[in-house]
């Protein structure tokens, strides 16, 4: 912290102009190595974080959403076959139906994240792209 | 954590997971003992109790050090849960801080080298996941009554492909705990057992003569992987959370 501390023992509404206009200085000079921070703090780091966390989370969600639809189709199928004797058909459609499930699953997803992140941008998304098409 | 299970010289990287009874106890023909599982959820559960409780022992208007950072992390999970299910969703907060808190703490602890990793039992992930279900199943019903079904006969669909996309929805659905719970301990399974190869390979390195002048670099590749580690560790909690909200807000408004 570069402000040392105002320790004059001045009790208040008696201060002097000078250590007035001292101070006044002081918090506009603070103002601006804040600001300073945080523009460069917003150049690369908080915002950028934020959506590579949500996008690495939405990544490991993905794959496993797509697999548990499969296996849960799978073993349905398996079990139905067991159970009514029909060794592999109903295995075959319910793995299949489980593979629809599964691509169901992350066209939801999917749907999702781009809902929310263009909440969050408050529809900023995607401007870089016909911007890009003008030129 | 290579020193755990270095049995003649070849580490075994599964050896981590190995559930040992620590204190054993037969409950009507079920083997219901007190493991190293058990401890490290005792542990867990004394860790976030003990934490919010020194934390907010002043309960200071402005906070010190650990009152924020307890108060980060409700505040973490309390804009999760209105993000994603409005200020109602607010009932649902005790459910899912105890999961966040619960999960990620055992996932950190498992990064501390010899510790257990709860989370890397699948039972445990899926005993997790079935609740989550359990719940939205029960307050769907609860809350909608039949119209819950609603939720696997999406509008607007042809009336001769409908028992084929109902079928379809029904095995979504289904799906979710296994996601759900496979996700977790997949991860955190298959990043402990990375750890432990790449820690392996250092030492074997090392005892193969003019090779272990290689060995610093499975050491870089291991450092590298418990920064990673960290990360899935916090990821997954955060993941585990955010579609437990997403399946209570299905549960409260059926019929996307």
């Amino acid at each position: 912290m570069p402000d040392k501390r105002n320790g004059e023992g001045v009790g208040r509404g008696e201060i002097s102009p000078a250590d007035k206009a001292n101070f006044e200085r002081r918090v506009g000079d603070l103002g601006k190595q804040l600001d300073e921070a945080r523009s460069k703090q917003a150049e690369n780091e908080p915002e950028d974080s934020a959506v590579r966390a949500r996008g690495m989370a939405y990544g490991l969600r993905m794959a496993s959403e797509l697999v548990g639809a499969v296996l849960v189709g799978g073993v349905i199928g398996y079990v139905l076959d067991q159970w009514l004797g029909t060794s592999p058909w109903l295995f075959l459609v319910f793995f299949l139906l489980g593979f629809a499930a599964g691509v169901l699953n992350v066209i939801r997803g999917f749907t999702r994240l781009q809902a929310e992140i263009k909440e969050a941008t408050r529809g900023d998304i995607g401007r870089a792209l016909p911007d890009d098409e003008d030129d | 954590m290579a020193s755990e299970g270095a049995s003649g010289g070849m580490p075994d990287p599964i050896h981590q997971f190995e559930i040992k009874r620590l204190i054993p106890l037969d409950l009507f023909g079920y083997d219901a003992s007190f493991t190293n599982s058990s401890l490290f959820m005792v542990i867990a559960v004394a860790l976030i109790v003990g934490f919010l409780l020194f934390a907010i022992r002043g309960r200071a208007l402005v906070p010190n050090r650990t009152q924020s950072l307890a108060e980060t992390a409700y505040e973490f999970v309390a804009n999760m849960t209105r993000e994603g299910m409005g200020e109602q969703g607010m009932k649902f907060f005790p459910l899912i801080f105890t999961l966040f808190m619960f999960i990620f703490t055992l996932n950190m602890l498992g990064m501390i080298p010899g510790a257990f990793t709860v989370t890397s039992h699948v039972v445990v992930t899926a005993g997790l996941a079935v609740l989550v279900f359990v719940t939205v199943l029960i307050i769907g019903f609860a809350k909608n009554g039949l119209h819950f079904l609603k939720l696997f006969v999406p509008s607007g669909v042809p009336i001769y492909i409908l028992p084929l996309v109902t079928l379809i929805e029904i095995i979504s659905f289904l799906s979710r705990p296994v996601s759900h719970s496979v996700r977790l301990f997949a991860n955190m399974l298959a990043g402990h057992i990375t750890l432990k190869v790449f820690a392996g390979f250092i030492i074997m390195l090392l005892g193969a003569g003019a090779y272990g002048a290689i060995a610093p670099l499975p050491l870089l590749g291991a450092v590298a992987l418990t920064a990673l580690e960290f990360l899935v560790a916090f990821l997954q909690a955060y993941v585990f959370t955010m579609l437990t909200i997403m399946y209570l807000n299905d549960a409260l408004h059926p019929g996307h």
